[in-house]
């Protein structure tokens, strides 16, 4: 896979490393290293502060135990002194240095358009005077294509757009482009609007959405093509606007990034801890030790850290990959988080798994974000995901639980990230992520038409011939 | 990556770059010579505000208006504040010129006039810096005791010694290892580099910060090492000559970047490019986007000293943007290293400007400054031939020391799709090679890139292809500039005419040349002992090579 998984990898692995902090204390999760006999002599002659290095175990996240005794068979004791010497060096630099080190990204402070781009116009310098509301962009009542809009919807520009409309769902882009891994995320939104393929009849309800739901395409909103941290700022800003009108949120990312803003916008204006969090994903992101402070790596890690949600109200499920590591585990243990990895659901069968994912929004709080990583998939069905992981969940059963926590729940927001859409050029991966987006919005609509979660059309459920 | 690397590997690739130091430190001071500048120490800390002067000279001032009396009944609810800033220049952007703002006055009552020209005054001062309103940087997470992570380089005392010098990965007389740029051996110091006499040290920076679409990371490095490899090292016919038996060329891996920050980016690339460059090395950095432009030739400035180095600039876009929130980005490099004083502006030169900016006011600020700049309309109006040769005269003039900076999207996107800002009405590959090539060799070339590589956009492998055949010709150019072939526009008189008529009535010239060639060739080949033993040598690479080709 990639480089930057790797380098992904090692940040998680520092984090393990380093949390003990001064090297003479030994890391909570890093075993010791009991000195070999053999190795005894070689060993004296090291200082006190390089045998506590090697003996505290600080030493084996630099180099596995194995490799560590064979240096101690095969070198002599300068040669091993130069070693353990250098690898100390290595961890001394790894922490920041305020004499060195750039702690915070300088900006240009007489910049004329520091903010401009990011400035909603103020409505005594909007050239069109209409009365409020959603409006269509089409010419034709039923229109075969035109103006590419999520779910063909009408447009809505302005918060009170969404009230004059007395809007239920605003779906929005955010074409943030950070992913740590594979990027294209910028072109997820219009690449889902452009496929024409939300909100279609659903064919388990026979319900179309937008006969039961009021959903708007609300546009996009401004990103800071180079900084995550001050796009995050904006997002959470208009995050909250928006859903301050009593329309849904639905995000349409954009990097996984996002994911903060997102929930962090809504919980400002429902209250932090409020909302449960079900998010699929095949990645953990709770890096608890990444160098900036908004970042894909620890989107869920903020959101608990920050309290915007509570431990015991998060869902995770899908996780894999090389980003599992005992500490990240433990530490979402730590917090009651309620993870569900495709080790469990290979070994369980998902069907039991499903049971449990679907008990545990029940007995949740009354009302859910719900946040999708399309890495969730298998890259057979999501090839252009772009942070992907082999051997990941079926559409048809993300789909399921996706539907089912919508329509049992309260939806407070909703949000899919990380389609890099120019990593698929048959446009798959596209219509699957629309799939995902659309089964929250059947969800929404069986839930709005007053019927059973698990509710299915008695004519689409069995030919009823004999 | 599997999950069951073992960590030492994993911390392998990520410490690739390595060299003897431990941590190569961002606010080092460059070794050599250095104009006087504004202290740097706090901006590269993120503790201070960027020390130059960050006003774009280019931005202009529109002139303010006086409103006329017959306008006086609709200002009733104005300030004197309101009044003074609705006749500024500064309005002028947004209320538009005195016609438009006395229309826009007459359709408006007093109540709508005050709600227009408070929304104006308020999207002014948004739009700019306001101190304890706007966060004045980004901070960083500097709790992180992983904070330096991505930058650590890999102590050599983790393998077996070995002596300093460049390694070959592979079994069989070098080759038959993982991919390398050219298949050259890989050098991880400057110890290896002066060990190894090395000539042109080929860096992969994987920057993938551009504007446009973005893939330019460690896929545009990696490929350019797997689909570019056989490419970029080996004969060229148009000049017979093989660069890689007349220098030493090295892969120096790639320097770490972080790829959520062009500007911490910024000083480790230096560093690295300033590491190969004090060794007397070309360095050819490949990315990447091309904010790379900044650190690469800040770094031949920190060793040649400031105003000592020319650039030329193969680009669609002119990339002196200047005025937004960031210091550097892929459109912004050659205003920052104007205005940090690496670089004069009349030491630019601009080829294959073609993009939808700059406007006028960009054009004339180059004029001003004495910058040559070479559009699209240049070649238009002018024909490629000559432009090709006005550029190479700049360009070879005496006593410059010369970076190319070549973003692929100069040529056209028929040969290069896959780059983040294509924009027709390029370049062919045909023209490309022969320039660049031309470049190399008649000018005193002492560094070089190429950026905007973004593989995924196009999967025949093309692009990568063509960039390979960028760099095999100014690595071609760099070997006849050794070999003393700096002549105008210099061909092979034996591959470039077959001699055997007089089609074209020079039939003798080329007979003579050809000649006169084999004559030096023999001259320089009567040799010692110990070059005769070389030559054996060489035969027998050529031998391993031949069937190396023979297997592919």
């Amino acid at each position: 896979m990639t480089f930057s998984r790797a380098a992904n990898r090692i940040r998680l692995i520092f984090c393990s490393i380093l949390l003990c902090g001064p090297l003479a204390l030994v890391s909570p999760v890093q075993a010791d290293w009991n000195v070999p006999e053999p190795f005894a002599e070689k060993f004296e002659v090291l200082g006190p502060k390089q045998q506590v290095f090697l003996t505290s175990g600080a030493v084996l996240d630099f180099l596995p135990q194995r490799q560590l005794e064979h240096e101690f068979n095969t070198r002599n004791p300068e040669q091993i002194a130069v070693l353990v010497d250098e690898l100390l060096a290595l961890a001394d630099a790894m922490g920041y240095d305020p004499e060195k080190d750039m702690g915070a990204i300088p900006l240009n402070l007489n910049a004329t358009y520091f903010n401009r781009g990011a400035l909603p116009t103020p409505e005594a310098l909007r050239e069109m005077k209409r009365t409020p509301g959603p409006f269509g962009v089409h010419r034709y009542l039923y229109p075969m294509s035109g103006v590419p809009t999520f779910a063909g919807a009408p447009v809505a520009i302005w918060p009170e757009d969404l009230v004059a409309g007395n809007v239920d769902v605003a779906i929005v882009g955010v074409p943030s482009n950070m992913s740590s891994g594979r990027r294209d995320a910028g072109n997820g939104p219009d690449a889902m609007r452009s496929l024409n393929t939300i909100a279609l009849r659903d064919g388990q309800s026979l319900l179309e959405p937008l006969d039961v739901l009021s959903v708007v395409d609300y546009g996009n909103f401004s990103v800071d093509g180079l900084s995550t941290e001050r796009t995050a700022t904006r997002v959470a800003r208009m995050v909250a606007d928006t859903t301050a009108t009593g329309a849904v949120v639905m995000i349409v990312g954009g990097d996984t990034s996002m994911l903060y803003p997102g929930v962090a916008g809504v919980a400002e204006v429902k209250g932090a801890e409020s909302f449960g969090l079900l998010h699929f994903s095949a990645h953990p992101d709770v890096v608890r030790n990444d160098d900036h402070q908004i970042s894909d790596r620890r989107a869920v890690f903020s959101l608990l850290d920050d309290d915007k949600i509570a431990g015991q109200d998060t869902i995770l499920v899908g996780l894999r990959g090389d980003d599992l590591d005992k500490e990240s585990l433990q530490w979402l243990r730590d917090q009651q988080v309620r993870y569900h990895t495709m080790a469990g659901i290979q070994s369980r069968g998902l069907d039991k798994v499903l049971q449990r994912v679907e008990k545990e929004v029940s007995r949740g709080p009354g009302a859910f974000f719900v946040s999708v990583d399309v890495s969730v998939l298998d890259p057979a069905e999501m090839p252009a995901a772009g942070r992907l992981v082999t051997q990941g969940m079926r559409l048809a059963e993300v789909a399921q639980m996706i539907r089912f926590v919508c329509a049992e729940k309260d939806i407070v927001g909703f949000e899919i990230t990380d389609l890099a859409p120019m990593l698929d050029t048959s446009r798959v991966s596209t219509a699957n992520a629309n799939a995902l987006l659309n089964a929250c919005l059947n969800g929404m609509a069986v839930r709005a038409s007053g019927l059973e979660p698990d509710y299915i059309h008695p004519l689409t459920f069995d030919h009823g011939q004999r | 990556m599997n999950s069951g690397l073992p960590l030492r590997v994993i911390t392998g690739l990520l410490l690739l770059p390595g060299t003897g130091s431990v941590l190569a430190q961002e606010g080092d001071s460059p070794a050599a010579v250095h104009a006087p500048g504004p202290d740097m120490s706090g901006h590269i800390v993120g503790e201070e505000p960027y020390p130059f002067d960050t006003v774009d000279p280019r931005l202009e001032e529109k002139d303010p208006i006086t409103l006329p009396e017959r306008v006086a009944p609709k200002l009733g609810l104005l300030t004197a504040g309101d009044i003074e800033f609705l006749e500024s220049g500064d309005a002028r952007g947004l209320a538009g010129s005195e016609e438009d703002t006395i229309e826009a006055l007459e359709e408006r009552s007093p109540e709508e006039v005050k709600a227009w020209v408070d929304a104006m005054r308020q999207v002014f001062d948004n739009s700019r810096f306001q101190e304890g309103v706007d966060q004045p940087n980004i901070p960083l997470n500097t709790e992180s005791d992983a904070y330096n992570a991505w930058r650590l380089q890999r102590p050599r005392s983790m393998d077996p010694p070995r002596e300093d010098g460049p390694v070959a990965l592979g079994r069989y007389d070098g080759f038959g290892g993982p991919p390398t740029f050219g298949g050259f051996p890989l050098a991880l110091s400057q110890a290896d580099l002066i060990a190894g006499e090395v000539d042109v040290a080929i860096l992969g920076a994987p920057l993938n910060m551009g504007s446009g679409w973005r893939d330019s990371g460690e896929k545009a490095t990696t490929d350019l090492r797997v689909v570019g490899g056989w490419a970029i090292g080996g004969q060229d016919q148009y000049i017979q000559i093989d660069a890689s038996e007349v220098l030493n060329v090295v892969d120096y891996g790639d320097v770490a970047v972080d790829n959520e920050s062009t500007e911490r980016s910024m000083q480790h690339v230096r560093e690295i490019v300033r590491e190969i460059a004090e060794t007397g090395a070309v360095p050819m950095i490949v990315g990447g986007d091309h904010s790379l432009e900044y650190p690469n030739v800040a770094a031949l400035a920190d060793v040649y000293g400031k105003e000592n180095i020319s650039v030329i600039h193969f680009d669609s876009h002119y990339d002196a943007w200047w005025g937004g929130s960031h210091l550097i980005s892929h459109g912004y490099p050659v205003y920052r290293l104007i205005m940090e004083g690496h670089v004069r502006a009349a030491d630019y030169i601009q080829v294959g400007l073609r993009s939808s900016g700059p406007g006028k006011s960009g054009f004339k600020w180059m004029r001003e400054q004495g910058m040559r700049y070479h559009t699209m309309a240049e070649v238009e109006r002018r024909g490629w031939g000559a432009v090709l040769d006005r550029v190479v005269a700049e360009a070879s003039e005496e006593g410059r020391k010369l970076h190319i900076s070549f973003d692929i999207d100069v040529i056209d996107p028929a040969f290069t799709p896959a780059t983040g800002t294509p924009v027709p009405g390029g370049l062919d590959m045909r023209e490309a090679i022969s320039i660049v090539r031309r470049l190399c060799a008649e000018a005193n070339v002492v560094g070089f890139d190429l950026v905007e590589l973004h593989p995924a956009l196009d999967p025949t492998y093309k692009t990568t292809l063509n960039s390979a055949h960028i760099i095999k010709a100014c690595l071609t150019g760099i070997a006849m500039n050794r070999e003393g072939l700096t002549t105008p526009h210099y061909l092979s008189p034996l591959s470039s005419e077959h001699a055997i008529d007089n089609y074209y009535g020079d039939q003798q010239y080329y007979l003579d040349a050809t000649a006169a060639e084999d004559e030096r060739e023999e001259a320089a080949g009567e040799v010692t002992d110990e070059q005769a033993e070389d030559l054996e040598e060489d035969s027998v690479e050529q031998g391993v090579e031949d069937g190396a080709e023979n297997r592919d």
